[in-house]
């Protein structure tokens, strides 16, 4: 074969290979028209049978031919797809013989022609080039300079728009439903300690806000006037009304120290001794039930909806039952939690004036103490292999939350009226699932958190770091304790640690035994604490130095709370662990509920209420 | 007629692959049914084992390693051409264009600025190995190794000549971009190399559109403006560029004493041949060492003027960056907040932060912008004077020889020269032309 032949052959090749591509290139545009405008599910035969089906439910034939048409579309879409991507291989081995083709081909015809003699002067070539970079600077320069003058920098009107958002409250991610004085942290009225501390103790509905004056049948427009007024003027949480509740997780400050007195210790939940009542909950979650006045709180989640609920304390009547529905920024599909925590594991919290709740969503809301939604928004959804699971706390017309997460750890102070942040701090901690505490050192509130590998006290009015000590490590479930001017905090496969709120010094550091989910608690002198190797054990609060310990049958989720003066615990089994706190393990009782329980009880004069697995009880005598 | 047959089917075949791309967007919704089935679990698929990252690593130091072997042993532009198809196959259609030394610099950048950034070592190796490369042996790394310019450069056609003050005005792009690209990436914006890589959506067969149409004009343009990426665009080839003019061994069109025969004056695709410098240019002129004090002198002013002016567009510049640009949003339309089919207003919402935290994050964006517009303004400022103070720099030349800065050593000119080739057609021409 001589060249002329070859370069022939090419050409031939090229046309060829030029030819397929073309072919290949305008079948696959058609076939990308066709696909383009397919909208096979929106078909008009389609919504006939789907309109047909809903007046005619269960109609086996059509269902079946609505699944055929549907399969038809889909393999027609897909077969589509297929032909594209079939085609783009065929399109590139086509471009690849074509490209290698024209390469041989201008190879062949490739010949070394004796150059002109044609010789631009570099001079005069130099001296334009010298022009246009310059021009290209000024250019670029100018431009620069214009943008800064023309380009529109709406940050600098911030202040204007944040104004105009203040007065008019547009949706800005918090759902405001009713908005009254409390909007404004100055309005709200404090009232006197001493007038609180007259409250009867049995906590009739007198002295309880906007639940007060609500149940008279018919009322005078003074009356009426006068019930709007105290509507709209919330009851400041004081000292006395949290020691008289038992509004969060682990009780007043979160502390595990409950008040109240006659508080049984012998029931049965099998054969129902000294069981009030027990009413099946709803939709399951590891929450603790919280109470205000006459009322218990708790909440419940699943795949599909979050709730809050409201109890009759006295009776196991449900008062008030609302979703936390349609929240702005909540996810369409929740996020994937284990088991053992699920959506609903963070403790409500109360002011007396609105109930909190936090699921495992992100999603934050509260209800007034009639069930009215007040606020709720998205906190962002918390990336948590677990699940989110740390609990509420409210003081200061704030709302607290710990917010440690896999994207970032945060504690942040909400309003407790609009639910905007007052103050957020980003912390260093990795996730974490432990609860804050509040504890007065000094006469100042601390908030005090524990993570990992953090242990931490915040300024409760400004967020401010007031103090870090890094000791712990792991998977933090474990809240901390304070008690006798000191902050305590413990976590399984790391350390105990008692830190000197005032100063941030660590005053003792001990591993002897260590809890992983319950947290400890301090009383007169001691810290007690369970562990999920079933020990219950007590250490001296000044040194770490250990005091006893005792063999539960079971591991201890539930974490011991100190009420009427002895200290209770339950297991992972239902049995409950009474002490009489002292250097001594001095075990008074030990009753069964007969169902698992991984909760924490809460307290009212002669009442314990537990929520078991399935089911929430109220223990008392008759 | 065979030249505009072919060149219509190249049209044809690259607006083709956008159609491609722009299909494999489309995303069938998920089956309705209210019934007992499960969907199944999305599964993703198993991430690259991590020595592969070395391997690539290996095959970079393996392919520059030949390429220098074959221009400065072999010297064939046949074993170069191969080598680089081997390596577009390899880091363009294989590793779809990741990793890449282009985008490299970002990722050293942020790992520079921001402490919480630890640069992957394959992306420091694919940084720093080619640059040390070019430092000893020219560049190499355009030659057979970046798949950008290699795609470009087999698909050359027929390169048409560009006058040497544009080459000249529009290579200060290059650096532009380079300057912006660091600023972006240490301020944690973007990498806008990776992102507007116009080539990446070929090797993947599949990108937006835009990109897709993007480096299709590239590639058809390059047909006759060889390498317009590599020439006008590539912040990295910038640094190359710099790296080259100080190499130790560089290719050499001739392998012995060049006979001025002229026959690769137009073999460069790519206009990097430097030619013997006329004997006017080579006498001292007043003018130019006016124009030399002039220009050395203006650098300070540039490097001054060109920091405050892109400092002073930093509310420009910082819009690429998501919280500004969202927060400019959201506070130029507060009513906007509501918006539930905006996917970052949405994501702004579901992230629990408010509008003042935004606000202040947007500010501390805003003012890192201020303060690295004076340094790319200066350096942009320095770039324009070192230029123009280049072109009054004359430097006696002789032979014809491959410009150092510009030279993509892809060994085209090493063909046509007849040096130690005695059946090359130069030596069966007529005497008389030889002396051309």
């Amino acid at each position: 074969m001589n060249q002329t032949d070859k370069i022939n052959q090419t050409k031939r090749i090229i046309l060829i290979a030029g030819i397929f591509t073309a072919l290949v290139s305008l079948l696959m545009m058609l076939n990308y028209m066709q696909i383009r405008g397919s909208k096979p599910l929106e078909s008009k035969a389609l919504e006939v049978l789907v309109e047909k089906l809903s007046a005619e439910q269960g109609n086996q034939e059509l269902i079946d031919e609505i699944r055929q048409l549907d399969l038809l579309a889909r393999k027609a879409y897909f077969s589509s797809l297929w032909q594209i991507r079939t085609g783009a291989w065929l399109l590139l081995i086509g471009g690849i013989v074509l490209v290698i083709a024209l390469r041989s081909y201008y190879n062949m015809q490739f010949s070394i022609a004796p150059p002109d003699t044609d010789n631009p002067g570099e001079r005069k070539s130099r001296l334009l080039a010298q022009r246009w970079i310059g021009a290209a600077g000024i250019i670029v320069f100018l431009l620069a300079g214009l943008s800064a003058f023309l380009s529109a920098d709406h940050l600098q009107q911030y202040e204007a728009v944040q104004a105009s958002l203040n007065e008019n409250q547009p949706d800005d991610g918090i759902e405001r439903i009713r908005i009254t004085s409390q909007d404004a942290d100055d309005d709200i009225q404090v009232i006197d300690t001493a007038e609180v501390t007259d409250v009867e103790e049995d906590l009739s509905n007198e002295g309880y806000g906007a639940e007060s004056t609500r149940n008279t049948d018919k009322k005078s427009d003074e009356e009426v006037i006068e019930e709007k007024v105290k509507e709209a003027i919330p009851v400041a949480l004081t000292t006395s009304l949290v020691n008289q509740n038992y509004n969060a997780f682990r009780g007043p400050w979160g502390n595990a120290v409950s008040n109240h007195s006659n508080i049984p210790t012998d029931w049965d939940g099998v054969t129902e001794k000294n069981i009030l009542w027990k009413v099946e909950i709803p939709v399951h979650g590891y929450n603790s039930p919280i109470i205000w006045g006459d009322r218990l709180y708790f909440s419940g989640a699943n795949a599909t909806k979050r709730v809050v609920y409201c109890m009759d304390r006295h009776t196991g009547k449900m008062i008030w039952q609302q979703e936390a529905n349609n929240i702005p920024g909540s996810p369409a599909t929740p996020p994937k939690t284990t088991e053992d925590t699920g959506l609903a594991a963070p403790s409500l919290t109360t002011d007396g004036n609105s109930v909190f709740a936090l699921f495992g969503t992100g999603d934050i809301i509260a209800f007034d103490m009639d069930g009215n939604r007040l606020w709720a928004r998205n906190l962002g959804v918390p990336k948590n292999h677990y699940g989110h699971s740390s609990s509420l706390l409210t003081w200061d017309n704030k709302v607290f939350v710990q917010y440690d997460t896999q994207d970032g750890s945060k504690v942040m102070a909400l309003n407790t009226s609009s639910g905007n942040e007052v103050w957020g701090t980003s912390r260093t901690s990795d996730v974490s699932w432990a609860s804050p505490i509040l504890a007065n050192v000094n006469g100042q509130y601390q908030l005090i958190v524990l993570g990992n590998p953090d242990f931490s006290g915040y300024n409760i009015k400004t967020g401010h770091e007031l103090w870090n000590v890094k000791c712990m490590s792991g998977e933090v479930g474990v809240s901390p304790a304070f008690g006798g001017g000191l902050a305590f905090a413990a976590n399984e496969y790391a350390t105990m640690i008692a830190v000197n709120p005032s100063t941030g010094e660590t005053v003792w550091e001990e591993n002897y035994y260590l809890p992983e989910v319950s947290s400890p608690v301090y009383h007169d002198g001691l810290l007690y604490i369970g562990t999920t190797f079933a020990v219950i054990a007590s250490f001296e609060a000044t040194t770490g130095e250990f005091v006893w310990e005792f063999d539960a049958n079971d591991a201890l989720y539930s974490s011991p709370v100190i009420a009427d003066g002895k200290l209770f615990i339950f297991d992972t089994t239902g049995k409950a662990y009474i002490f009489n706190p002292g250097r001594e393990p001095e075990l008074i009782a030990s009753p069964e509920l007969g169902e698992p329980v991984y909760s924490t009880p809460a307290f009212a004069n002669g009442r314990i209420y537990i929520r078991g697995n399935q089911h929430i009880y109220c223990i008392g005598t008759n | 007629m065979i030249k505009n047959v072919t060149g219509y089917f190249f049209v044809l075949f690259f607006v083709c692959f956008s159609f491609i791309a722009h299909a494999q967007q489309q995303r069938f919704p998920k089956p309705e049914f209210e019934t007992e089935y499960q969907m199944p679990e999305t599964s993703s698929p198993m991430p690259r084992a991590p020595f592969m990252e070395y391997v690539d690593v290996m095959v970079l130091i393996l392919v520059m390693g030949v390429t220098i072997w074959l221009i400065f042993k072999k010297r064939s532009r046949k074993g170069i051409f191969w080598v680089a198809v081997f390596a577009l196959l390899y880091f363009g259609f294989y590793r779809q264009g990741c990793i890449c030394a282009i985008g490299a610099v970002q990722n050293l950048a942020l790992g520079i600025f921001n402490p919480g950034y630890a640069i992957p070592i394959s992306a420091l190796a694919f940084f720093v190995i080619p640059l040390l490369v070019t430092l000893f042996a020219g560049r190499i790394f355009c030659a057979s190794a970046c798949p950008l310019g290699v795609i470009q450069d087999i698909l050359i056609v027929k390169p048409i000549k560009i006058a040497p003050w544009i080459q000249k005005t529009l290579g200060l792009f290059p650096f532009i971009y380079l300057g912006l690209a660091v600023l972006y990436a240490a301020t944690g914006t973007d990498f806008i190399i990776c992102r507007y890589d116009p080539f990446i959506g070929i090797f993947r067969m599949g990108a937006e559109f835009h990109m897709i149409v993007l480096g299709i004009s590239f590639l058809l343009m390059g047909m006759f403006v060889a390498r317009p990426y590599c020439r006008f665009i590539c912040p990295y080839g910038a640094m190359l560029n710099i790296g080259s003019r100080f190499s130790k061994n560089h290719l050499s069109i001739t392998p012995k004493e060049c006979i001025n025969c002229k026959l690769c004056k137009d073999s460069c695709p790519f206009d990097a041949i430097d030619f013997p410098t006329e004997e006017k240019e080579n006498k001292p002129v007043k003018s130019d060492t006016r124009r030399f004090l002039t220009y050395a002198a203006m650098i300070p002013l540039l490097v001054v003027l060109g920091g405050w002016a892109v400092s002073a567009s930093y509310k420009t510049l910082s819009k690429a960056h998501s919280d500004v640009s969202l927060a400019n949003l959201l506070i130029a339309n507060p009513e906007k907040m509501s918006e539930t089919d905006n996917l970052d207003i949405e994501t702004f919402m579901a992230s629990g932060r408010t509008l003042e935290m935004l606000m202040q994050d947007a500010t501390l964006v805003q003012e890192k912008f201020r303060k690295g517009g004076w340094w790319l303004g200066g350096f942009i400022g320095l770039v324009i004077g070192l230029t123009l103070l280049n072109q009054v720099i004359y430097r006696r030349r002789d032979i014809y020889e491959a410009n150092r800065g510009n030279c993509y050593s892809c060994g085209r000119c090493m063909e046509y020269c007849p040096v130690g080739k005695p059946d090359h057609p130069y030596h069966q021409l007529d005497p008389k032309n030889q002396n051309l």
